[in-house]
């Protein structure tokens, strides 16, 4: 201070400030304001106003039917029996009900995997679409809690990406309301990494990438990465193990790849949505994990020597390397949609006769499933239905679950893969399970 | 204000005051207590030093009679809290002075409101977006330039002694929250300064002390304040989420060195919450994080507080 402050000029420097602090908040209200108009603006044109054209290949009601037209109530997918040997019924030949509930409001609750948030959103916009009184709301809460509020009989359709686990199903299944566990969607897990000067493709297996993951295998150049590498430009770097650091889906499948494919170097006890990882005692500095899908893209992105691994859908949109994986015929296999429907397709003779029997099995066994063109790490993407429902809603349950297997399937969100055809027909069967009460 | 000059009109006033004060009191308890209600059961089943002494996480589905030995040690998350909260600190308290007296004594007065905005702007940036700083900017620029320089040239210390891999690493957090620590001790350090009686800086002045002999005599009549600056920042640090869980790097493990990853309190609780429910008492364990970082940012804060009631002119 080159001048003393007298009391005079100090109070009015405060008021000074506090003037420049209002301007600022002023500012930065209309900011808002112009933020939340542009907001608002944007979302007019895809909101529930306008109608977008159904993208299913059988457009049998036009979106903005009004809900006044008395059409009776079929029922959809007749002439299916629950036999596994059912004469598959053609999608496009089921008769369609062009109005649902009597054209009443009605609102399902769905909550579960994030992983199947977009798929779900697309769904439920998609259906909306054909029955405008059919609100299908989706909370992303993971699958733990999906299976939770499933159980508590808060929500009206649970998702989840493993099965229901034995405490669970047991819980379920005693409750007059029953459990149809029902596949609906793949999902595969690529092997990321971020090593620029590796031209083609890198090669692994399963017990390499449990090695690394467990820290055993600390640099790039091992012989027994360049063994399956033969010509590839190693580095003589330090590998850093990038994971998810939240509870995931993904990391359930991860995990059981490993303790699956690497004939041993993965424990049956480290296969979980958290499990502990080896790595955190051996060599804490080369681990990181990362935040949902996006964390673990990022720090591979960020790392150079990294390796991670993410959701199929998240690896292209942050188009990051993504590795060949050995499968069980000991082909390495690049994900692509065919790869992951060949393994969907060979994993369907594991499934269980019923849809409220354990699941726990097929599911593991869906990984490293058998097949010459099969990706690996696939899996399967559960939804949870009731037997029973009240009366309006077990009608739009019934066309949803026709709906998701047949039209729906066609309307896939971005890097999500459909599921075979005969897992379509296997679902189709439960329909007739579901009955009102 | 005594209260022999409280009319009966004013009283009215006062009590009606009442119920909100409750109310603001009954909530901190039942935050307590739900903390401690549910931290029970891990206590229960493995012990209550066992879950702030042990460096084992190592969640199970199995039940707690078949544990051989406690699951949930919370040691290296408390750990890495401290240790990444103390770099904050560290490098915001010298910025923070310099900032503060920056603003008070050399930046011409024009200025000063719209520096005081900006800091307070900074203060109000929601801490996410630092986050994203911190694992895109600050944590790769920092790999490059300090931690690998650092390894090679001072790879003896402990604290430099690992091999800088990621830009995600207990260094990263700690600079990030330093930045974001900042405005929050500059307006602590500043408002005491300004609360510096002219008469005393006049006096100062009229000594023939030079500009540097000035500052320092002000910040010493400021030491409280600048200790419960200190405090106020390691609360914030600590208690701070979403940011740090992006740069920390997120691994269970109990580092010395600087250029590893760790989890804190807030992380293992954010990145865990979300599936809790798959593994039974990995619920409880948590609590217990919770019922940690509570009682430490309360004692926190309160000496903070305390300390700077002291600064009496």
């Amino acid at each position: 201070m080159s001048k003393r402050e007298s009391k005079k000029t100090y109070f009015l420097r405060a008021k000074m400030s506090s003037i420049d602090s209002r301007l600022i908040l002023g500012g930065a209200l209309v900011l808002l304001v112009l933020i939340g108009a542009g907001i608002f603006l944007l979302s007019q044109p895809g909101g529930s106003t306008t109608t977008t054209p159904v993208r299913s290949p059988t457009p049998t009601a036009t979106p903005t039917a009004p809900a006044t037209t008395p059409t009776p109530i079929i029922t959809p997918t007749p002439g299916l029996t629950p036999t596994p040997t059912a004469a598959p019924t053609t999608p496009a030949a089921s008769p369609t009900p062009t109005v649902l509930a009597g054209g009443r409001e009605v609102k399902i609750l769905a909550a579960g995997a994030t992983f199947l948030f977009p798929q779900m959103d697309t769904w439920a916009k998609e259906f909306r679409n054909k029955y405008r009184n059919i609100i299908i709301e989706y909370s992303s809460i993971g699958s733990g809690a999906g299976q939770a509020r499933f159980l508590e009989k808060v929500v009206d359709i649970g998702a989840t990406d493993p099965p229901l686990t034995p405490a669970n199903l047991a819980r379920a299944k005693q409750d007059p309301r029953g459990v149809i566990q029902m596949p609906v969607v793949i999902g595969a897990v690529t092997i990321v990494y971020n090593l620029p000067m590796v031209e083609g493709k890198l090669k692994l297996d399963g017990r390499i990438i449990a090695l690394i993951y467990r820290g055993e295998i600390e640099k790039w150049n091992d012989p027994r990465i360049a063994a399956l590498n033969p010509g590839a430009k190693l580095p003589d770097a330090p590998i850093v193990a990038v994971r998810r650091s939240d509870a995931s889906g993904t990391t359930n499948i991860f995990t059981m790849f490993l303790f699956k494919s690497s004939e041993g170097a993965w424990e049956r006890e480290r296969v979980g949505v958290q499990p502990s990882w080896p790595i955190d005692q051996v060599a804490p500095a080369r681990a990181r994990a990362g935040r949902g899908n996006e964390g673990v893209a990022e720090i591979v992105r960020n790392t150079l020597y990294s390796i991670g691994y993410v959701e199929y859908t998240q690896a292209q949109v942050a188009r990051l390397a993504m590795a060949q994986v050995k499968n069980a015929a000991g082909r390495f296999m690049d994900p692509t949609p065919e790869t992951m429907m060949a393994a969907a397709a060979g994993a369907f003779r594991f499934f269980p006769a019923n849809p409220d029997d354990d699941f726990n099995s097929a599911w593991e066994s869906v990984v490293f499933a058998p097949g010459e063109n099969s990706y690996p790490i696939t899996s399967f993407s559960f939804l949870l239905f009731y037997k029973v429902y009240p009366k309006d809603k077990a009608e739009v349950i019934k066309e949803f679950i026709r709906w998701i297997n047949t039209e729906g399937q066609s309307v896939m969100a971005p890097g999500y893969i459909p599921i075979p055809e005969e897992i379509r027909r296997y679902n189709l069967r439960w329909i007739e399970l579901i009955r009102e009460g | 204000m005594s209260y022999a000059r409280v009319s009966s009109h004013d009283k009215i006033v006062f009590y009606s005051l009442v119920p909100p004060t409750l109310f603001v009191v009954l909530i901190l308890m039942t935050l307590f207590l739900t903390q401690l209600y549910h931290s029970i059961p891990i206590f229960d089943v493995q012990g209550l030093l066992n879950t702030y002494t042990v460096n084992r996480w190592y969640p199970t589905q199995s039940p707690p009679e078949l544990w051989k030995e406690p699951h949930y040690g919370l040691l290296p998350t408390i750990w890495g809290t401290i240790y990444v909260s103390g770099i904050a600190v560290l490098l915001a308290l010298p910025l923070s002075i310099s900032l503060a007296v920056f603003i008070e004594e050399l930046l011409p007065r024009r200025f000063r409101g719209y520096m005081s905005s900006l800091v307070d702007l900074m203060a109000g940036t929601p801490t996410i977006l630092f986050g994203l700083w911190g694992l895109s900017f600050l944590g790769p620029l920092l790999k490059e330039f300090f931690m690998e320089p650092a390894h090679e040239g001072l790879g003896f210390l402990p604290i430099f002694s690992c091999t800088p891999l990621s830009g995600t690493s207990i260094l990263t957090a700690g600079v990030m929250l330093a930045v974001m620590i900042i405005p929050f001790m500059v307006a602590v350090i500043q408002e005491s300064y300004k609360a510096i009686p002219v008469t005393y800086k006049e006096a100062a002045w009229s000594l023939g002390l030079t500009r540097f002999e000035y500052v320092r005599l002000n910040l010493s009549m400021i030491v409280p304040a600048i200790v419960s600056a200190v405090l106020l920042g390691l609360g914030r640090a600590s208690s701070e989420t979403a940011a740090v869980a992006l740069v920390v790097g997120n691994i269970y493990a109990l580092s010395f060195c600087m250029f590893s990853p760790t989890h804190t309190l807030t992380s293992i609780i954010a990145a865990n919450f979300g599936e809790v429910e798959m593994y039974p008492y990995m619920r409880n364990a948590l609590f217990a994080g919770g019922l940690f970082l509570l009682t430490f940012g309360m004692i926190i804060n309160a000496m903070g507080i305390v300390l700077l009631r002291r600064i009496r002119f």
